[in-house]
């Protein structure tokens, strides 16, 4: 796996679900996979507790790129799936109302052993941090009430 | 021995009522080195001085072993001398350890919920070696992020709920049989319902089990006689679930059992079969042979009785007849029976794949079967005969319905293709080829293959038997798959298997045979009625899914229902009963003492921003979990959302569409993970001086 080792001033928010991302995410670990520093993970029990304001609230403070690894279809909760799905695309609106690049936020089905996938998405995320560079903050407050009461 | 431990800050003194939540976090901060495993990338000490330095952190300190006794020891000490009220640790995985902080914190009094686990192993020292002060900087933010949760978390408690001992098991397979058998012993009442009118499911259809070869029937009638003689065992054959309801302890589930329509003591079966003029194919052959409306599965079936297939039965009243009065009662209505029950063991079992019309000359040619068909074939003739002619040459061709390639093969009607690997099938097909050489040693046999995967124990010694025993192996790749056509006419085999065989680096060739077998994978069970009425959840491959595979391997998603044999995934016997006893295990404990314990993360409802939209309710998957109430306030009529504890999951779809954010899951708080993101972001003061 090619990683980018030097530290990016970009940061990396990743909401991992217990039941997969999060996993996976320590199966990169105990395989002493290396990837850039700039990724915090965060263990979530679903992926779909998260409204779009969530997200937007988080590129605000500082955030630069959000990746939710879940399940999938996979996933124990029944409909975590499709309601996540509807929740992200719902979130991508708002962004682009907000001159907010859509690429910012990923989903993933990443498994309790997706160690490839895992560093891949990392890596996605990253070169595009790269070629984008950070988030643009100072939204508006109005804007993320409208989106708290959009979501 | 001196203490290793840094402190960062002098705990405020003074003792402190450390189970009381009340008052200011006082949050007690450990850095464990794990031996090296951390120490020797992160700076344990210099996490500890910064963490030191954030509000509401009573005391930081780093240690070599936090989960050893003396690192544990810590941690209650400071609860009890230092008044830490919270405690976050940044050790190794919390899948290895935040149980085991969580308890040490109860010891000391503190509830155990007031901790938060960080994986400073796995996701910080392991995954950035090369960069050591970037790893203490990471660890700092990780662990600010914690501590950033831990200033808003509250004190939970488990729920519990009286539970009603009984148990339902859906299904009369081996699973189901084992399981029902194993809870019975640990003394909880058990109704097994099985939607045919017979016990045994698949295993009374095969011979032989590998790997050991034993009798199916002898092992099936041992199993079946202890389950009838087992008192705490109530069966009901011919029933389904039409409705549930309920929760973990209390499941409300109604049940209908289709009519036998013939008398337990109905004397004259044989006669009765004899005079019925219906002739429909039977599905305990796999349809080689035929049977009647009213029939027996096969000699030495339980029930004894036969029954009437009512879908094909055309009421021309012949059995009637011959039988004795009353007998036979062609139209007994079904019963509808209400069960409470404490929890569910679901044992729906499988069924084999079955090939399209077409699929290597399946339905096109009659000269090709499957291997349940050849199964039944070798059953039930003491020659090995097709269409009355001798089967001299046999293809057998493996990973028909498995390993599917999208866009190569015909999906299901759900447009999915079987990806996954059938598991069972390769031994299957190897122990069926040696019976074959076995039985009929001038039988020539090919094996057609994409790889053998003989995996469990004892299992390769079917392959190595079939190679000595002559079986010839033909490798092909995934995506050139063989060709079963029709062998000209006045050919001495009338079909011909071509395969392009990688063993011989790729040479076409052509087989001449008397029969083709398919050794078609393993599907679920069609219960989509029974998941949806459960609201547990399918995976992608359309079996059922345990919560972790490994670690919660037989439990749902949804509380007090649990998993067991080929629902979850293709399985031998041997697995199957292996995931039944693992399954009545999870069941007697969770209800041997009448009650059951719940985590607390359930969702919660702040009845003074509810405005009673009802978006919560709208969204929830999971039924009855929440709902809405009306209540008079100050003359003024009121709807609030109300959530039912037992019924919820904490799956938090409801968190997501609230607007004015009048829900939650306990534990998993959103304002929590806002508070994390703000930690893991801000400049904060705790990183001055770290590279």
């Amino acid at each position: 796996m090619t990683t980018q080792l030097r530290t990016p001033v970009c940061k990396v928010l990743i909401l991992a679900t217990l039941s997969g991302g999060y996993r996976g995410a320590d199966a990169a670990g105990q395989s002493h996979l290396e990837y850039p520093s700039n990724s915090y993970i965060l263990p979530v029990r679903t992926a779909a507790m998260f409204p779009p304001s969530f997200y937007l609230n988080a590129f605000q403070q500082g955030i630069d790129g959000i990746i939710v690894m879940y399940s999938g279809t996979d996933s124990p909760y029944k409909g975590e799936s499709e309601r996540t799905a509807k929740i992200i695309n719902q979130t991508y609106v708002l962004m682009k109302e907000r001159a907010l690049d859509p690429r910012r936020l990923r989903l993933a089905a990443i498994c309790t052993v997706c160690v490839r996938p895992f560093l891949n998405e990392i890596q996605k995320m990253n070169a595009l941090l790269e070629e984008i560079g950070p988030a643009p903050r100072g939204l508006p407050t109005a804007l993320i009430v409208q989106a708290q009461s959009a979501s | 021995m001196p203490d290793p431990t840094a402190e960062s800050q002098t705990a405020a003194a003074g003792k402190i009522n450390a189970s009381s939540p009340a008052g200011a976090p006082r949050i007690g901060v450990y850095v464990c080195e794990c031996g090296g495993n951390i120490g020797e990338t992160v700076r344990c000490e210099q996490v500890a001085n910064a963490l030191g330095k954030l509000a509401n952190v009573t005391i930081a300190r780093h240690y070599q072993f936090m989960c050893s006794d003396p690192g544990q020891k810590l941690i209650t000490d400071d609860i009890t001398e230092k008044g830490v009220n919270r405690v976050v640790v940044g050790a190794c995985s919390l899948f290895l350890h935040e149980q085991t902080f969580r308890k040490t914190v109860e010891r000391a009094g503190l509830n155990p919920y007031l901790y938060y686990h960080i994986g400073l192993r796995e996701q910080d020292s392991w995954v950035h070696h090369e960069c050591p002060a970037d790893a203490t900087a990471k660890a700092i933010r990780m662990m600010s992020a914690g501590i950033a949760k831990a200033r808003l978390m509250q004190p939970l408690a488990p729920v519990h709920l009286d539970a009603d001992q009984r148990v339902l098991v859906i299904g009369g397979g081996v699973a189901g049989l084992r399981a029902a058998l194993s809870i019975a012993r640990r003394g909880l009442p058990v109704t097994l319902i099985e939607k045919s009118h017979f016990l045994g499911g698949h295993v009374a259809q095969w011979e032989h089990l590998f790997p050991t070869d034993e009798d199916a029937a002898a092992l099936l009638e041992g199993l079946i006689e202890e389950v009838i003689a087992e008192s705490k065992i109530t069966i009901y054959t011919g029933a389904e679930v039409v409705s549930t309801k309920g929760y973990v302890g209390n499941f409300d589930i109604r049940i209908r059992v289709q009519p036998r329509g013939v008398a337990k003591d109905f004397a004259a079966v044989d006669q009765a079969i004899a005079a019925c003029p219906v002739q429909v194919p039977d599905e305990f052959n796999f349809g080689l042979t035929q049977r009647k409306a009213i029939y027996q599965p096969y000699v030495g079936c339980y029930p004894a009785s036969p029954v009437i297939d009512r879908e094909h039965c055309t009421r021309c009243n012949e059995c009637l007849r011959v039988g004795q009065n009353g007998g036979i009662r062609l139209d007994e209505p079904p019963v509808e029976i209400d069960l409470k029950v404490g929890a569910v063991v679901v044992a729906t079992g499988f069924r084999p794949y079955e090939p399209f019309a077409g699929e290597m000359g399946y339905g096109e040619f009659p000269e090709v079967i499957t291997l349940p068909q050849l199964e039944r074939l070798l059953a039930t003739n003491d020659r090995l005969e097709w269409n009355a002619r001798p089967v001299r040459r046999l293809a057998m061709i493996h990973c028909v319905g498995s390993r599917q390639i999208e866009g190569m093969h015909a999906p299901q009607p759900d447009g999915k293709v079987n990806d996954y690997c059938s598991r069972v099938c390769c031994t299957a097909t190897l122990s069926a080829a040696n019976r074959i050489h076995t039985r009929f040693p001038n039988v020539t046999i090919y094996d057609v293959y994409q790889d053998i995967r003989t995996y469990g124990r004892g299992h390769e010694d079917y392959y190595v038997r079939a190679c000595k025993n002559g079986v010839t192996f033909l490798r092909h790749l995934p995506e050139e798959i063989p060709e079963v056509i029709r062998s000209e006419k006045g050919a001495e085999y009338p079909l011909l298997v071509k395969v392009k065989d990688r063993l011989t680096w790729g040479e076409e060739i052509e087989l001449p045979v008397d029969l083709v077998v398919l050794s078609v994978g393993i599907m679920p069970s069609p219960i989509s009625d029974l998941v949806d009425m459960l609201k547990i959840a399918p995976g992608n491959d359309r079996f059922l899914l345990e919560v972790h595979p490994k670690l919660r391997p037989v439990e749902t998603a949804v509380a007090g229902v649990v998993l067991a044999g080929t629902a979850q995934g293709p399985m031998t016997v041997q697995e199957s009963c292996a995931a039944a006893e693992a399954a009545a295990t999870k069941v007697a404990v969770l209800l041997s003492r009448g009650k059951v314990e719940l985590e607390p993360y359930v969702a919660q409802v702040d009845p003074e921003r509810c405005q009673g939209v009802g978006e919560c309710v709208c969204v929830c998957p999971q039924e009855g979990a929440i709902h809405l109430e009306t209540r008079i306030e100050n003359g003024k009529m009121l709807r609030r959302a109300v959530v039912t504890a037992a019924n919820c999951n904490g799956c938090g779809v409801c968190v997501s569409v609230c607007p004015s954010r009048a829900i939650d899951v306990q534990g998993w708080r959103l304002d929590g993970f806002e508070a994390m993101v703000e930690a893991i972001t801000a400049e904060t003061p705790a990183l001055e001086g770290v590279a």
